[in-house]
């Protein structure tokens, strides 16, 4: 054959190795940038509500973690990861998290303290940097955020359209979040609250820009899960048992059940904050344990305190567990009775 | 589609890559010139040379005798002159003494290992000794000697036997052509072996639910059989592996140090029940097999039957050689097979497949930073922490690796496949296991 290859020479050019000999195509900046895409539905949906302003407060927000992480990586000698687009993603999040009357040094400052202090140092509980952090980055900037600078930002309008918002010059109006009417030990809906076709889509509804529309979320969601970036248990189990645990509580009523699902941050937050996979639990048993305590303690939080933000502290306790659950939920190894009794750690074999 | 589909634990979905041959009849592939017969082709005691150089054989004759109780014999596939006892390069690198026959492409016979014809009146005793005289070993790629495994103490009361059809191998397709289209003389294989064990209440077939064609092929071949069950089974890697076979169709788990027969299970290849029949009905030892030689760089990619001791090039020549330079070629699959580093490695008893890799998919990356995704727990099929193993071994915390069940791992590789920061997960347990191998044996 005139365009056969030589055995010899290609004899020459095998290569041996160890198996297995092939590698999945997905990668750590792939599944990052799955993220991104995921998190497309919510920003088009907070545009579309919130106006172009919406984009700023998005570039600034991402802008600044990508930035601070690539400083603080050169200033401590360290492997500059910023191309993982892990940043990107923890701030794409916390743009999202914030209503579009922030001012944009919130942002900065919020957006810093996520990556450096609670990614990179983590919180000073041992080796930070990605998958050794114990609270997520994005979760435990925003509940620190709403402690201090809450003056700063308690004016959610209503949507404005794509060219209203602050920078539109149209007056924003003012409004509660609907959490509000439902909170604080609250048993059934108030009327004040939108209904539940509003809630789901929406529209005409105050809120951080990410997640007013659960229509745009789910789809996010979905996409998450068919892809295989996030175990679909971890979303459902969490957003199942807040519902269950309010159903008791609001004694079956259908209404008051399905307002507290599509309210606050539930949604977006079981979806995007609760799957972070350097912050959760890492045996299957302990994702399921992780999902379902952080849905009832949202639950519990949102009735017993009258605070509205339970999921952000619900998350945080349960990343604080997460380790603790691993340590008892490890999996029993096949043909063995009893799970492997070992210390459970996660601290990275490079100490720095 | 179904939920289950989407995320499932315990098992990994690399690219089954089989349409290169998964429809294509065995062919014969050519013999030629030069046989090189290890004496190593299974596990246990290497066989020893009983012929010198210069010696004539018969194709049929043995040329390496066993080594042990736990060995093979070794048989040449065609006849001819002994040129050479020499060391030869083998797969996964190193040599090993092989014995080199000319080939006088006469084929004279030598006489057959048993009277052909008499399978069905042989004495347990007997049928074993014929299957050792045949030098059968697991054709799976385990290369256990047959003869010792299906002879278990009588106190296993085996009450099962699973015949494994899961070819779970991304490319290889051996299996399956060999179940279509031999049918009758694998089953006749297990109906010989299903003699042996008086307590004998299931034959289970397994295979993967991707191979309809075979399935409905088994059934009517099995179909006045009460004990037989063929079950279908997902396909996904690694159905086919000891541990999981046994788990899927019978329920038992295989304790730490126990073999399948101390869950009164036998388990057998499809190629070793065929080669079973052979050996016992027309008195056969074990001279050929049949592989897959497949991946994108094979111009032709085929399955063959293929005499014991042919050389890869041989069978690469047959599928009409390279289209591209090559970036691995493997004996087996890409999940646990070995990396051949010299084209004139035989065809050996437990060589399931030829697979070749580009240069691309055979491209491993630079490990980064683990991210704590949790795929490397979520694809061990014996729900192993990879991650942690690893990790403890790195830290040089052997004690920590041990806990953590290394010893456990059946070296699948479907940890290192899936993990998206291209850790070498199992690389690093290896080296935990010998480590803590060291340490044991002090
Ligand atoms: S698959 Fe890789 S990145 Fe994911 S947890 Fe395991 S080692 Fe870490
Ligand atoms: S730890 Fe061993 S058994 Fe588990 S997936 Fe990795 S190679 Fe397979």
């Amino acid at each position: 054959m005139d365009n056969s290859i030589d055995m010899k020479k290609a004899q020459n050019k095998l290569q041996v190795g160890p198996s297995p000999h092939i590698r999945t195509r997905r990668t750590t900046k792939s599944i990052m940038i799955e993220m991104l895409i995921a998190l497309v539905p919510p920003m088009i949906a907070a545009v579309y509500f919130f106006g172009w302003g919406v984009f700023i407060q998005l570039v600034v927000a991402s802008g600044v973690a990508v930035l601070s992480e690539y400083v603080f990586q050169k200033m401590t000698h360290r492997k500059v990861t910023i191309s993982d687009c892990s940043a990107l993603v923890t701030g794409t999040l916390l743009g999202l998290s914030f209503p579009v009357t922030v001012p944009l040094w919130v942002v900065t400052v919020t957006s810093i303290f996520a990556i450096v202090v609670v990614k990179q140092w983590n919180a000073g509980l041992g080796n930070g940097g990605i998958g050794r952090n114990y609270l997520n980055p994005a979760v435990t900037a925003r509940v620190c955020a709403k402690i201090f600078f809450t003056p700063f930002f308690t004016d959610w309008i209503l949507p404005t359209g794509f060219l209203g918002g602050p920078y539109g010059g149209v007056d924003a109006v003012s409004s509660s979040t609907p959490l509000e009417f439902i909170g604080h030990g609250a048993q059934s809906v108030s009327n004040q609250v939108p209904a539940l076709r509003e809630l789901f889509l929406g529209a005409n509804l105050g809120g951080n820009i990410g997640e007013t529309s659960k229509l745009a979320i789910l789809v996010g969601m979905l996409y998450l899960i068919f892809r295989r970036i996030i175990s679909p248990k971890i979303p459902l189990l969490f957003i199942g048992s807040t519902v269950l645990v309010m159903c008791f509580w609001g004694s079956f009523d259908l209404e008051f059940m399905l307002t507290h699902a599509l309210t606050g941050t539930l949604f977006f937050g079981a979806t995007y904050m609760a799957t972070d996979y350097s912050s959760g639990a890492l045996t299957p048993g302990g994702k399921t344990v992780f999902a379902i305590g952080g849905g009832v303690l949202t639950a519990l939080l949102r009735i017993v305190f009258d605070y509205p933000g339970g999921l952000g502290i619900a998350i945080i306790i349960m990343n604080i567990c997460a380790p603790f659950i691993d340590q008892k939920l490890m999996p029993r190894i096949y043909g063995h009775k009893k799970r492997p009794e070992v210390k459970f750690d996660r601290q990275s074999p490079n100490q720095l | 589609m179904e939920f289950s589909f989407m995320y499932k634990e315990g098992g990994a979905h690399p690219d089954e890559q089989k349409g290169f041959t998964d429809s294509k009849p065995i062919v014969e592939a050519s013999v030629p010139k030069i046989m090189v017969y290890p004496i190593a082709m299974h596990i246990g005691a290497p066989a020893d040379p009983i012929v010198e150089v210069g010696d004539q054989v018969k194709v049929g004759q043995m040329v390496a005798k066993e080594g042990g109780f736990v060995s093979a014999h070794v048989y040449s596939s065609v006849s001819g002159e002994v040129v050479a006892i020499e060391k030869r390069p083998q797969a996964g690198g190193g040599e090993v003494d092989s014995v080199i026959v000319k080939n006088d492409y006469a084929y004279t016979r030598a006489e057959p290992i048993v009277k052909p014809g008499h399978s069905s009146e042989m004495t347990n005793k007997k049928i074993i000794d014929t299957i050792r005289k045949a030098g059968i070993v697991g054709m799976g790629g385990a290369t256990f000697p047959a003869a010792v495994k299906l002879a278990p103490p009588e106190e296993a009361k085996i009450d099962t036997i699973i015949l494994n059809g899961a070819e779970c191998e991304p490319y290889s397709t051996s299996d399956h052509r060999v179940m279509f289209e031999y049918t009758d003389e694998v089953i006749k294989g297990i109906d010989i072996v299903s003699q042996l064990y008086p307590d004998l209440k299931n034959i289970y077939i397994g295979i993967e639910d991707n191979k309809k064609d075979v399935k409905k092929a088994l059934e009517k071949a099995t179909a006045d059989n009460k004990k037989v069950t063929v079950q279908t089974l997902k396909a996904m890697y690694p159905q086919g592996s000891e541990k999981n076979l046994i788990k899927s169709l019978t329920g038992r788990e295989v304790q730490p140090g126990e073999l399948p027969a101390d869950v009164h299970v036998i388990l057998l290849n499809v190629s070793s029940a065929r080669a079973v029949y052979h050996a016992c009905e027309l008195g056969e030892p074990l001279l050929e097999r049949v592989i897959s030689v497949s991946g994108t760089p094979i111009r032709n990619p085929q399955n063959l039957k293929v005499r014991i001791g042919t050389p890869i090039e041989s069978v690469i020549d047959d599928c009409e050689g390279f289209s591209e330079i090559p970036g691995k070629v493997l004996s087996g699959g890409p999940m646990m097979g070995r990396a051949v580093g010299d084209l004139s490695v035989p065809i050996s008893k437990g060589m399931t497949a030829v697979s070749v890799l580009t240069r691309q998919e055979a491209q491993i990356d630079e490990p980064e930073d683990c991210i704590m995704c949790a795929e490397c727990l979520h694809v061990c099929p014996v729900s192993l922490q990879p991650i942690l193993i690893s990790e403890a071994f790195e830290r040089g915390d052997i004690e920590k690796a041990e806990k953590l069940g290394a010893m456990d791992c059946i070296e699948c590789g479907n940890c290192s496949f899936i993990c998206p920061s291209k850790i070498p997960l199992l690389d690093n347990i290896r080296g935990a296991k010998a480590a803590i191998q060291a340490k044991q044996e002090g």
